[in-house]
């Protein structure tokens, strides 16, 4: 990697601390998708799943060249959408 | 561009990069390639344990104590923190039956050189709070652990890449190169990779791919729901099953008339704590095809079963839920070896629930079978050839 400076040391993901720096070395490694950026560094594991971290991951992506913008999809969102107390679910009556 | 390897890796998951490192350490050529990316699939939608209590008393179990002995220098091996913790495990007991059950599965697990006891409600609530108070006891091994799957993942990956691999992702593999009868290479996605031995190590995709060969692989994509709590304070200290998990494994037939809609949907506790504070739930084991999704249902049942044998859970956020599918077999043993009537061809496919675990001593298993010959132990039970492999 080229020289480093003081932005590279942000955090892109607050929730997992991960860093500018850190999601560049994990694009130089070859992932190409939010999710392989996710694998790689844990980015967007976190308590906010990603709303974050999501879009400036994938502009880094599709300015990496690794695929056109277009195609740099956001990863899988899934159930909750905020925190959810268990026992919400759990008193829940059937669908 | 057409390249030229001794192996080719058909799969990028634990399980194909551990095989790939092995290989290339011993000096072989080797060219992976991975349809999406790394931990794409099963690996990337697990718990993370790796536990010995639960595999069944005989091969399964010991090759799962190899592989533990395995993990003990794993990341020193690979030079990659792996995050793998050895901090106990234990195995919920809530009735009769299941005590019965364990009380069985214990002796002889003991036999083939696990070290577990089963002990009573009071010695296991001074090991782990919040368990329920109608437990009757639990079963405890102090060799059972978990390990980060990611990291795993990558970990294998970097050093197999390090020891001279070609690891190609989004490198979906279309179809095979044949001569003569015999498997000679494979097409994919970022060009021809012509090879003496393909290792098809796609996990549940692996009959897929068979398909393309004439293979009818007993191979069933089983989907697995899991629940993640909020990061929080160390509060699952090791990793914990319940005895339903085991039962449901190994004795099916016992809950064929099953009404519990939980049961149903092969609802066990699979419970641990990740490095980052976040606690797995899981799990349920359904039969849906490749249906990678979550359900309302699955999530529920999944919950109330853990609230039941841990009411401390209750008042825990969720923030994310997964679901993957894995590797099914018959008789819950993976396929390793050649396959006779396909020369050039070699599985290492169908590990269920116990990739992570297995990772370590697969890889060690298939470079030993490949570069020798022989493994370092019997492993002529995991013989893909004991089941019919072509459509008739």
């Amino acid at each position: 990697m080229s020289t480093c400076g003081a932005e590279d040391h942000v955090f892109v993901c607050r929730c997992e601390e991960i860093t500018k720096e850190e999601i560049a070395a994990a694009i130089a490694d070859g992932a190409t998708t939010v999710r392989g950026i996710k694998v790689r560094t844990e980015a967007g594991m976190g308590l906010c799943q990603g709303r974050g971290c999501r879009k400036i991951i994938q502009q880094m992506l599709s300015q990496s060249g690794a695929r056109p913008a277009a195609e740099v999809l956001p990863s899988t969102t899934r159930t909750p959408v905020r925190t959810a107390k268990i026992s919400e679910f759990i008193n829940e009556e059937d669908d | 561009m057409t390249r030229t390897a001794d192996v080719a890796i058909v799969g990028g998951g634990v399980n194909g990069c551990s095989i790939a490192y092995r290989l290339a350490k011993a000096g072989k050529k080797v060219v992976l390639c991975e349809k999406g990316d790394f931990a794409a699939g099963a690996t990337g939608s697990c718990d993370q344990m790796v536990i010995l209590q639960s595999k069944n008393p005989g091969i399964h179990l010991k090759l799962a104590l190899d592989s533990a002995e395995l993990f003990q220098t794993l990341a020193q091996e690979l030079d990659y923190d792996i995050e793998y913790f050895r901090h106990g495990g234990m195995i919920t007991i809530e009735n009769e039956m299941e005590m019965d059950v364990m009380t069985d599965f214990v002796a002889k697990q003991k036999k083939i050189g696990l070290e577990v006891d089963i002990i009573s409600r009071e010695e296991a609530s001074k090991r782990q709070r919040g368990l329920g108070e109608h437990l009757l006891g639990c079963t405890y091994s102090a060799q059972d652990g978990h390990v980060n799957p990611f990291k795993l993942n990558m970990g294998f990956a970097q050093a197999a890449k390090k020891a001279g691999a070609e690891l190609l992702i989004d490198a979906e593999v279309t179809d095979f190169k044949m001569a003569g009868g015999k498997v000679v290479g494979i097409k994919t996605a970022k060009g021809d990779v012509d090879a003496e031995t393909v290792v098809l190590a796609a996990g549940a995709w692996s009959p897929l791919l068979g398909q393309k060969l004439g293979m009818k692989l007993p191979i069933k994509p089983r989907r697995g729901q899991i629940i993640v709590s909020q990061p929080c304070a160390p509060y699952i200290v090791g990793d914990i099953l319940s005895a339903q998990y085991i039962v449901a494994k190994y004795h099916p037939e016992t809950l064929l008339n099953a009404k519990s809609r939980g049961i149903q949907l092969g609802v066990g506790l699979a419970i641990s704590q990740t490095a980052r504070g976040g606690i797995l739930i899981g799990a349920t084991r359904e039969f849906v095809d490749y249906d990678v999704s979550n359900t309302r249902e699955g999530i529920r049942e999944i919950l109330k079963n853990a609230a039941r044998l841990m009411p401390g859970l209750k008042n825990l956020n969720i923030i994310r839920v997964m679901g993957g599918v894995r590797p099914y077999t018959p008789d819950g043993l993976p396929l390793v070896g050649c396959v006779k009537g396909m020369d050039g061809l070699f599985m290492a496919a169908g590990h269920e629930g116990d990739g992570i675990a297995l990772s370590a001593v697969t890889g060690k298993i298939v470079a030993g079978l490949i570069c020798e010959g022989k493994a370092y132990t019997d492993v002529s039970a995991l013989d893909p050839n004991r089941f019919e492999l072509f459509a008739k």
